[in-house]
């Protein structure tokens, strides 16, 4: 017994510095984020009354940059902004959950994919855009944030897909064809031919620029030229070429389901790969891994369809349920109509801008932003309808199951009855 | 929960010190009661004011008295698992018999007023004008009316809902800088009390004509904004103003709709509605899903069952192997084995999914293998399994050594004596007794499994999906369900709380099977 | 382990041949180290992927090939990656109450389960671990709305405050159940009864009687209430999206998550720091876990 209380005390001890230690540790780290009393109070506000601060939701990817400009705002308007940090691939569920039990937060961060869906559960509320937004906000922008003719959202940033290059591995930095990419690859030695996301479970997104050259498409466009989820292009004769052409590539090597989003990018900045699909996001890692690369618009193979990545475009939207909903409308306009929020992000996540008059700043100091940028306005925007939620599952895996060896025809045919049938 | 601490006795005397915690328990019970519910009542939160009386109630009919003993010591404990387990699924049962889910989360009115919301469109010609909020009343109060500059005209108009727009004259304001700062007689808004009565001010739009209005916009802009649909309660139809197309509701799959004259969906957004048992239907009679169901409850019970006996297996070898008197470093391979527990699950397994990719992960390539683990159906599983085996082994280890300890030497030497072999005496004697005094541990052991999310969300996410995306290879019910719920193809509650309530049902019968046989080992003690 | 014993067994060995030695002793060595190499590589991954510069997957293995630095530990601990000391002191808090109370609700039942025959307690412990088997991730949707209205009556257990992230994970309450009656079940009942005779009540019979004798069980049960508490992420993703309000699991999760390459590093880190406390937590309380869950069982 005696021993035991010893050993219990000491663990208490130990427990307790712990504590001790953790607890100094945050005082002198806590200075950016607020105290714990002042966001209990907030967590209150929140419920009922409206006093108090504006809550801004976002990624870890964009929370840090968002930080400063937001409160630097807040300082301005006279309101205590918060960013909140939301684990990416559970934004969009818990902002709908949570404006749903009116304690979401008052604006949100997103992809402009996502209005669909937000509008259907009624999430968002319209932004009204300045009538002269056309001479500050890029016109892709402003077609993403459009949904059923309302504008629902301001876009600040938006990102598509291009080949990087590097040039120890190859002596084709911009390949005009799909096939002179696997050639150079093949001629510089490199291990890996192409560094593209799939995995086990596929990456449509990643894959669309190989889709589209090859034939497919997702959804059609009807006579006013929105798109139809009745004409659903998985299973389609264009999307069995398609599936072909990757079947094909994935015998040859040039795609791997080994190769996914954890260790895409950084293969080819550790020289393991000759190429890579990836979009502004890797850019910073890219630029650090030391060696010469170029940035060019992704090939389409020879004698078919260009390819055609996906543009996204990120948006700031109004939740409806917004405690807040005077100063997050006017952080919207403000935001819209002036680039200082979009150039403070910018500057800490270098993202291609949707405003103009940033965008020409940058034109002369940063050429691969601005590839990036352009390569944007020639990209389709991705489909915002709620239908689409059905597609990235079952055309994912089927692409990856495909990549793996999986008969190509019966396969992406599959995927399409599979979506045909949850989308109804 | 201190109210645990009040002592009742069930025999003579009652010390002071009791009583005493028994009046500060019951009176505490009171006060916060008496505290907590008429906030309750005013946010007409009925659920919790509910929760709230029992538990009080509880508290005095349990420990005012000496009675209800055994009730005293499982009160506590009761009140949350009643709370947070029992209540929500009794929730869910009911969200199993509607069509919850994405795109018909709210109410109908909710939906009616995202609809008309949604369809307010700025008029394209009309300028933004500067906007102050001034007041005859209070802030908080109002009456509230709106002071526009235009910023082209520079003209001052002032208005509120029921006085259309109307040029204020030069003198009643003082404009600086394109704003009106200072209304006479009357007390001008911040920014901060606009913003706090601005879902008031919404409505309070000054009105142009019969559907148009200028409306705030932010703290300090306002528009003028027309719009388009409006909705007719009694006949329950929504006409768009602009093309006069009238809305009507109607029936498309399981969901009510606003659809146009073809019957064609107008507007995406739906509302709760029961569906009666057309999930249940959905989940037996769709050969699909009803064939998911099946093979991922197989594979449950195969994983939980694989893993229980796995880990007991490599653990109980190892305690048996490592527990010899004569061994040295039997401390330092026991501080060593029991580490993998240790860690945090999360952390394993997210290190773990890493090291089986098939060219890069570390398993392939430390030992020269190029085994397709996440991709081959069976080796996912294998991997799946290894990677809990790894994580549960140490505490059958631990356990083993402990009870192998206590087994007295005499009964081994005994049988050694006798003419049995090592192999007899451990197989036919040691192994049977520690089987009692770990048995309950493998039941809790394999209940644990039985739903262990993390471990197959974490490590393979379900995958591969050889046959699309319904169901992946090493999916078991929860990870699958979960899926159903929260997944990338739109959220349905609905049907995976249906799923979830024959997942409790399936789960109750093997709860029951499980008690049977632990029930059995009760009485042997 | 009394020295003598040691002492015995190395005399023992030395005048062992070899190949006796081996059979009786030395291929148990064989099993052992394989079964350390099994049990450790993992852990070694970790540690060296913390140390490790590049951060990054496809550059980690076991051994830091690249030179070590502790940058990534002073990311972490700068709180320039993540606001990571408050989530560690989160995550003491919570785990350190939802264990404690768990542990200790559960000892209240198993008690009264145990020792008292009343109508409905086999009933009672049925319903227990059947509803302890609901698969509870499922009633999230539930829980999150029940807990935003609470929130709103009572701000002190709403969303984004780990006391009502605390009182969700009190669900839970009777997980120790089983295995803390278990142990009570190898507990002579002429203890407590003879306590009950000497006019003690049944409260200072568990308290100054049963309770005490319990501390093997109380102690695995701690330990395994704290380590599955720290792995809850899902429902703590969703409730504690304040990042100053968030634990270990929520944050690093979140971090990793959103890339896993790239932040390899510092959750190996983190990771590390998480690790270690328990580790040696785990060396502490071992000679409980031992003689803890089963030991009664056998003797009884």
């Amino acid at each position: 017994m005696q021993i035991r209380r010893k050993s219990f005390l000491a663990l208490g001890g130990l427990a307790a510095s712990m504590t001790v230690l953790a607890a100094c540790g945050d005082d002198s780290s806590s200075g950016g984020t607020t105290g714990g009393d002042a966001s209990d109070g907030g967590g209150a506000a929140t419920g009922g009354d409206s006093s108090g601060r504006l809550v801004i939701w976002a990624d870890e990817e964009k929370a840090p940059a968002l930080e400063p400009p937001a409160t630097a705002w807040g300082e301005e308007n006279g309101i205590e902004v918060v960013v909140e940090v939301v684990p990416a691939d559970e934004l969009q569920n818990n902002f709908i959950t949570a404006n749903q039990a009116g304690n979401g937060p008052d604006v949100t961060m997103g992809a402009h994919d996502w209005i669909g869906n937000l509008v259907q559960n009624g999430s968002i509320a319209p932004v009204q855009l300045p009538s002269d937004v056309g001479d500050t906000i890029a016109p892709i922008g402003i077609e993403a944030v459009t949904y059923d003719g309302q504008t629902y959202g301001v876009p600040y940033a938006v990102e598509t897909l291009a080949l990087y290059a590097n040039h120890d591995l190859t002596d084709a930095p911009a390949p005009s064809t799909f096939e002179e990419l696997i050639s150079a690859a093949e001629a510089g030695g490199a291990e890996n031919i192409l560094s593209l996301p799939i995995g086990e479970e596929g990456d449509p997104y990643h894959m669309q620029p190989i889709y589209t050259s090859a034939g497919g498409y997702l959804f059609g466009k009807d006579s006013e030229g929105s798109l139809d989820p009745s004409d659903l292009g998985v299973g389609e004769e264009g999307s069995l070429a398609a599936a072909d052409k990757i079947a094909e590539l994935g015998e040859q090597g040039v795609l791997k389901n080994s190769i996914n989003g954890d260790n895409s990018i950084s293969l080819f900045t550790e020289g393991k790969s000759a190429y890579l699909i990836s979009g502004p996001w890797a850019l910073a890692d890219v630029r650090d891994a030391g060696f010469e690369f170029t940035i060019s618009p992704i090939p389409g193979f020879e004698g078919m369809e260009d390819a055609a990545p996906f543009a996204g475009v990120n948006s700031f939207y109004v939740a409806s349920n917004a405690a807040n909903a005077g100063f997050a409308q006017q952080f919207m306009t403000d935001v819209a109509s002036s680039p200082d929020v979009a150039k403070a992000m910018y500057e800490a996540n270098p993202l291609p801008p949707v405003n103009l008059e940033l965008r020409e700043e940058i034109a002369t100091s940063d050429e691969h932003v601005v590839i990036f940028a352009e390569a944007a306005e020639a990209a389709d925007p991705m489909p915002a309808i709620p239908a689409m939620a059905a597609i990235w599952g079952p055309l994912g895996i089927a692409q990856a199951n495909i990549v793996g060896g999986a008969d190509p025809h019966s396969t992406m045919e599959g995927a399409g009855e599979e979506i045909a049938t949850a989308i109804g | 929960m201190t109210s645990t601490h009040a002592p009742a006795h069930r025999t003579r005397s009652t010390s002071v010190p009791a009583v005493v915690t028994r009046v500060l328990v019951l009176g505490i019970t009171l006060a916060l009661t008496v505290f907590i519910a008429p906030v309750l009542i005013s946010q007409q939160s009925w659920m919790w004011l509910t929760v709230l009386l029992l538990a009080a109630a509880g508290i005095f009919v349990l420990y005012s008295t000496k009675r209800f003993v055994p009730g005293k010591y499982l009160f506590p404990g009761s009140f949350f698992l009643a709370v947070f387990l029992i209540l929500p699924i009794a929730l869910t049962v009911g969200y199993s018999f509607t069509n919850y889910g994405d795109g018909t989360r709210g109410t109908k009115e909710q939906a009616v007023g995202s609809i008309i919301a949604s369809s307010v469109q700025q008029s394209p010609d009309a300028p933004r004008y500067a906007m102050t909020v001034a007041t005859s009343g209070t802030a908080a109060e109002g009456p509230y009316e709106l002071f526009l500059v235009d910023p082209d005209a520079g003209t001052v108009l002032s208005g509120d809902a029921e006085n259309a727009l109307e040029e204020v004259p030069a003198g009643d304001v003082t404009v600086v800088d394109g704003r009106v700062t200072e209304v006479d007689g009357m007390t001008v808004l911040n920014a901060g009390e606009v913003n706090a009565i601005y879902n008031e001010l919404m409505e309070l739009a000054v009105p142009v004509d019969e559907s148009t209005a200028v409306r705030p916009l932010g703290v300090n802009q306002a528009f003028v904004g027309t719009t388009v649909l409006q909705y007719d309660e009694d006949a329950d139809t929504i006409t768009d103003t602009a093309t006069g197309e009238v809305y009507t509701v109607s029936v498309i799959g399981d969901e009510e709709y606003f659809v146009d004259s073809e019957g064609q969906r107008a507007f995406s957004q739906s509302w709760l509605q029961s569906v009666g048992i057309s999930n249940y239907e959905r989940l037996f009679t769709n050969p699909t899903v009803a064939n998911q169901f099946v093979s991922a409850f197989v594979w449950t019970l195969v994983f939980a069952a694989g893993s229980v006996l796995l880990t007991f297996a490599l653990g109980f070898a190892l305690a048996l192997i490592l527990n010899d008197q004569r061994l040295k470093g039997r401390r330092v391979y026991r501080s060593i084995l029991i580490m993998p527990y240790a860690i945090p699950g999360f952390i394993s397994l997210l290190v773990w999914s890493n090291f089986y990719n098939q060219e890069f992960g570390l398993i392939n390539q430390t030992l020269g293998l190029n085994l397709n683990w996440f991709g081959d159906p069976t080796l996912a599983q294998v991997a799946v399994l290894l990677t809990n085996l790894w994580m549960g082994f140490p505490y059958m280890f631990i356990v083993s050594t402990g009870a192998l300890q206590a087994i007295p030497d005499e009964l081994t030497e005994a049988a050694r004596m006798d003419g049995a072999s090592r192999f007899q005496s451990t197989s036919k004697i040691v192994l049977p007794l520690l089987l009692v005094a770990v048995a309950p541990l493998l039941v809790s052991s394999f209940a644990f499994n039985f739903n262990n999310f993390n471990a197959i969300e974490l490590l393979t996410g379900g995958g591969p999906f050889p046959d699309g995306s319904g169901r992946g290879s090493t999916d078991i019910l929860i990870s699958m369900v979960y899926r159903i719920a929260f997944g990338g193809s739109g959220a349905d509650f609905g049907f995976a709380s249906a799923v979830s309530v024959c997942l409790f049902i399936l789960t109750g019968v093997l709860a029951a099977i499980q008690f049977r046989f632990t029930n059995v080992l009760e009485d042997v003690n | 382990m009394s020295t003598t014993a040691t002492a015995r067994g190395d005399a023992q060995q030395r005048r062992m041949p070899f190949g006796r030695w081996f059979s009786e002793i030395g291929w148990r060595h064989i099993i052992g180290v394989l079964a350390v190499v099994f049990a450790v590589f993992p852990i070694l991954f970790v540690i060296s992927a913390s140390l490790n510069p590049s951060g990054s997957l496809t550059s980690a293995g076991l051994i830091p090939t690249r030179g070590v630095t502790l940058d990534h530990y002073a990311a972490m601990l700068s709180g320039e990656r993540a606001n990571f000391l408050r989530w560690y002191l989160n995550t003491i808090i919570v785990c350190g109450v939802v264990a404690t109370g768990q542990v200790f609700l559960s000892l209240l039942a198993a008690y009264a389960f145990s020792r008292f025959r009343f109508r409905g307690r086999r009933g009672g412990m049925l319903a227990v671990l059947l509803i302890m088997m609901f698969p509870a991730i499922l009633s999230m949707i539930a829980v999150y709305t029940m807990i935003a209205d609470l929130g709103d009556a009572v701000p002190m257990l709403g969303l984004n405050t780990l006391a009502g992230y605390i009182a969700v994970l009190m669900g839970g309450a009777f997980g120790q159940v089983w295995l803390i009656k278990g142990f009570f079940d190898t507990i002579p009942k002429s203890l407590d009864e003879a306590a009950i005779i000497d006019g003690a009540t049944h409260w200072q019979t568990f308290r100054k009687i049963l309770a005490p004798s319990m501390t093997p069980i109380l102690a695995t049960t701690l330990l395994l209430a704290l380590v599955g508490s720290m792995s809850e992420f899902l429902i703590g993703s969703i409730f504690l999206t304040d990042d100053s309000k968030k634990t270990l699991a929520v944050g690093m999760y979140g971090m990793f998550s959103s890339d896993r390459s790239n932040n390899l590093g510092v959750f190996a880190a983190g990771s590390v720091m998480v690790m270690v406390p328990v580790i040696i937590l785990y060396q502490f309380l071992q000679r409980y876990i031992v003689g803890g869950s089963t030991a009664g069982a056998v003797k009884g």
